[in-house]
Order: structure tokens, then sequence, then C-alpha cells
């Protein structure tokens, strides 16, 4: 026996919303991390304080002249200082000449 | 974590986001509402909380030191946009079940049949509202798709509004894009549920139930406004289970919370609004992300005093990891909220107390010892790092002074910063001694008023759509 249906017909119309951002280009890679200054980002959870020294003693093993930015130069990048830290960021990163970032933790 | 990551890839600086296994399917979809798809991630295999020393070691040293450099020196494969239908665009010709059918394999619906939006019934809705049905409210992260008074209406649909709750559902959108309120953590892990308080004429003019059964399913305009929340939540905002949304243990949408505004009047204590700026007789909704909470049954006394210890202990005990709100993750921002049984706020209130004294009342006594509060924050949960006191911290200005008065571990600390930190609402059953308590998420669904303004010749619409 078949599943009754109801005869009348619908157009619906589509839910969502249109998108406002567009996708992007990352940045530039870079050639190699020897000689680069890297700077850690933390939102302040999950083990950061212990994972990006592991980092820093592994990166530094195999590029011995990377220079490290430790997170406390930028502070949460969650919480209630979020925004300001985040809208700062470009400025903050050039002033420390940093050429690329690790960031974390999303768990 | 992603945020800042996008804020560097735009300022031309390359980066590598560390990410656990159970968090690369809400980082992808995080990414390409930041615009950026294909925006490189490095796997933490496993979760680092439940990891040795030795394995934390381990795991980073044989998958993510690998993965970090190739992310910072390896250009990931060029992103493509998907495409996607036109805002009015007709999605699905078909029965009932067929449009329901096709809705849910496209992730646009809860589960639960939905109303098939059509023209002639979203035009229904953009009735009750004096704004162009193309007006722009914001955008709404993660996704970041507009949102507009034609989804608002779209949605509303879906959801089994009425046409005349239109008023509400814009207010509403508008206090979901309020950056006060932050909308972009609604799918954090804790998977708190928001909820939606209306005060004003309107209750009555849409016939919210504010009594016996508040909070229940089974009156249309609590019920599917409720469910409207997490429609648009899923649509605009872009919040899917298994996607951006990674609540470990969700929950059912909240239905809306009306407050019993005669017995207000009656005892001359200010609305749920009037803490956010609404004056008493307003139309205004509040929202408020909460984690959980508690009846507090047969609350038993003929004074505020003999009445208010209880209430104070629910408080209390619906409060844990949520102190870090309190102090740490955003130091104030942790609001819990009483609602009171009409009988409970008259015997107060007769005794002459106003809530801002009840209020303060369970600030000064709702409170554990310093030690547990510690305890919440570091030892159980690992969410502030360092091994300082709440005493240290006073000092060094990274807690509020209350917490800073004294070094004994077992002193009695408060839960929150400030008195007006605790909400306080009137609903439920008039006859019953009972209270309910909601514990907060903080920042992550702060509570954000919006007010609700109806359409010219609001009275005759109305009377003509019943």
């Amino acid at each position: 026996m078949s599943e009754e249906t109801y005869s009348a017909q619908y157009s619906a119309l589509w839910p969502r919303g249109e998108k406002t951002v567009e996708i992007a280009p990352l940045a530039p890679r870079l050639d190699t991390l020897e000689g680069k200054t890297v700077a850690f980002l933390w939102d302040y959870l999950f083990r950061g304080d212990e994972i990006f020294p592991i980092l820093e003693s592994e990166l530094s093993a195999a590029y011995p002249d990377m220079r490290f930015v430790g997170y406390t130069t930028f502070g949460s990048t969650h919480g209630s200082d979020e925004g300001r830290i985040i809208a700062d960021l470009p400025k903050t990163l050039a002033e420390n000449n940093v050429d690329a970032i690790i960031s974390g933790m999303g768990c | 974590m992603l945020r800042a990551s996008a804020a560097a890839e735009a300022a031309g600086v390359p980066s590598s986001s560390l990410v656990c296994d159970g968090f690369l399917g809400q980082g992808a979809t995080t990414a390409v509402g930041l615009g950026l798809p294909n925006l490189p991630m490095a796997k933490v295999p496993g979760h680092v909380d439940t990891q040795t020393d030795n394995e934390l070691r381990q795991n980073l040293t044989s998958v993510t030191v690998q993965a970090v450099i190739e992310n910072l020196t390896a250009a990931p494969a060029a992103a493509v946009m998907i495409p996607e239908p036109g805002p009015r665009d007709v999605v699905m010709e078909g029965s009932f079940e067929e449009i329901n059918r096709f809705f849910y394999e496209n992730n646009w619906s809860d589960g639960l049949p939905i109303v098939p939006p059509t023209q002639g019934k979203i035009e229904s809705f953009l009735a009750f509202t004096d704004l162009p049905a193309g007006h722009v409210i914001a955008a709404i992260p993660p996704d970041n798709r507009q949102a507009t008074v034609w989804n608002v209406a779209v949605n509303g649909v879906m959801a089994g509004c009425r046409p005349q709750y239109m008023p509400v559902l814009v207010a509403l959108a508008e206090a979901m894009s309020d950056p006060g309120y932050g909308v972009e953590h609604s799918g954090n892990t804790p998977g708190a549920e928001t909820l939606i308080t209306i005060n004003g004429p309107i209750i009555k003019d849409l016939d919210f139930n504010y009594e016996q059964g508040a909070l229940r399913d089974g009156f249309q305009a609590n019920t599917a406004i409720g469910r409207w929340w997490r429609l648009y939540l899923r649509n605009v905002a872009g919040f899917l289970p298994h996607q951006n949304d990674k609540g470990t243990f969700g929950n059912t949408w909240r239905v809306v919370l009306a407050e019993n505004e005669d017995v207000l009047a009656r005892i001359d204590w200010p609305p749920l609004s009037a803490d956010f700026g609404h004056a008493r007789g307003d139309n205004a909704v509040t929202i408020s992300r909460y984690t959980g909470g508690d009846v507090i049954a047969s609350v038993f006394g003929q004074k505020p005093e003999d009445m208010l210890p209880y209430l104070a202990d629910a408080l209390v005990s619906q409060t844990g990891w949520q102190l870090i709100f309190t102090v740490g993750l955003a130091d104030g921002s942790y609001s819990p909220l009483l609602v009171l049984s009409p009988i409970l706020a008259e015997t107060m209130a007769k005794a002459g107390w106003s809530k801002d004294m009840v209020r303060q009342w369970l600030f000064e006594n709702a409170r554990i010892p310093a030690s547990k509060f510690e305890r919440y924050i570091v030892e159980f949960t690992n969410f502030y790092s360092g091994g300082r006191s709440m005493f240290e911290l006073a000092q060094l200005g990274k807690a509020n002074e209350v917490y800073g008065t004294s070094k004994d571990p077992d002193r009695l600390v408060p839960i929150v910063c400030d008195a007006r930190d605790i909400q306080i609402a009137v609903s439920g059953d008039p006859g019953r001694t009972n209270a309910q308590v909601f514990s907060h998420n903080g920042i992550l669904g702060y509570p954000t008023a919006r007010a609700i303004r109806l359409p010219n010749d609001w009275k005759n619409k109305l009377a003509g759509a019943r």
C-alpha cells in the first residue's frame, strides 16, 4: 500500500541568505622557514601553553635560524578582547616583523 | 582561532591553524564563511585534554609539526565558489511531502515538517512590517550570509509562525546580529541554547502564554517563534550539526518565555527588558544563551529572607565551569537568569522588596569557597592556565577586586562580579511556589535586547489576521 500524499503542488523558495564574503586569496607561502620569524597566536584554551614550546623546539631543530614571537605579545584571540586583538593584528604582526603565524587551539 | 588566522592571511602573513581531530569539520565550514575555503590547518590527533604529556608530544612530533611546515611553505589548491540559488529563486516545485524531503536533504529543515515557503505565504508575512523585503539587517557569522527581511519571512513561514509574528522575528534577527550577543559562538561544544524572552503589550496581542506551562510547547506564538530561531541559525547564520554546530550535547530550541506583565505592574517591578534599556510598556525581545538549569520546586517561606537562601543555593548549584565567564575568558560576562513564579515575586514585593534588592541579596549570598571556584576554572577544566589563585589574579588586575579581599581559600566569593549580572524574570503558574534557574554561557551568548517595531495600522492588520 503506497503512502498517501497531499495533492496540492507548491513552489518553494530558497530559505538561505546571499553570501557576503567572496573567496579571498591566501597569503603567499614562504620559500623556507629558515631565518623566518613565526608568531604563536593562542586562544588560551586546550594546552596551547604546553604545545607551543614543543613546536618551537621541533621547528628550531629543523630550522636553526628560525625565530619565534610568543603568544603573550598578542593576548588571547578568544574572549572579551578578541575583536580588538584581531583588528590590531596586521599592525602587531608588522611591528614584530612576523613572516608567518601558528594559531591554536581549535578543539 | 580561525578568525585570527584569516586576519593574518588578509595581512599577507601565511598561517597554520592547529586543530584537533574533532574540530576539523567545523574548521572547514568556518573557513568557507571567512572566504578562505582552503585555509590551511594542521591536525593535532585526538583531543589534547585527555592525552598524557608523552602522548601529546608524540602526536605533535609525528603529525602536527610536518603539517605546520607544509601549511606555511606549500600553496594549497585554489578554492572555487560553489554556485547557489538566488535569494528569491524557486528551488523546488512539488507536493508537501516532496518539498519537505527536498528541504531536509539540503539541510534546510530541522527534521520536523515545514510549511512550504511559497511566494504568497512570504508576502503575507511581509505585510506585517514597514521595512522593504530587501532590507539587509546584517551579515551573520559564521556563514556571513545576508540576513534580510525577506529571509526572516521565509523561515517564519517554514517554522509555522503566523504572519503577524513578523515584527517579533525581525527584532530577533536584529538581536542575533548584534556583535555584543556573539552569535558566531553558537556552535561551541557545550551546546547551549538561546532563550527568547518577550515583553510588552504584544504578549497579549499575539496570545503568548505567560502563565501555567511557561516554556512548554503547545502555544503557537511561544513555540513557533522558538523554532524560527533555530531555523534561522541553520539557514542564515549557518549552524548545522556535524559542521559549524559542534555542540557535544545539544538541546531542542527553547519555547519563548513571556513575562507576566500584569503581575509586574501590580508589584511595580520592571520587566526583564528594562535591564537593557527598554521602558515598561515597550515591546521588546531579549535573547541570551543558557547551558542548562533546573526547577526550584516548592520554595517555602512567608518572607523573602525565608525564600532567598533556597534560590541562592540553586544559583550556586547550577553554576560550575561557567565561572570562566566570571573570571578568565571574558570577565563579568556570566549572567544567570532566575525565573520566579508570580506568587514568589508577589510575596517578596509585599514585604517591600524591589527587584534590585532581591538581586543584591542573591549577589551577597549566592557564593562558593574561593578554592572551589579555582577548581572549576583551573583544575577541572584547564580553562585558566598558570596556576594563580583568585587572590593573585585580583592583585594583578586580572580578576574583579571582589576576589582579592583575602587569601583564605575557604572564603566565600560571588559567582558573578556584580548584582546586576543576575537577571530576574516573572512567569509561570501564578499559584505555584516554583522557580527556574538558567546557567549562562557568558560572552558566547550575552544578554541582548531589541525593540519590536510594529507596522502602521497594526491593530487593524492584526484584527484582519485573526
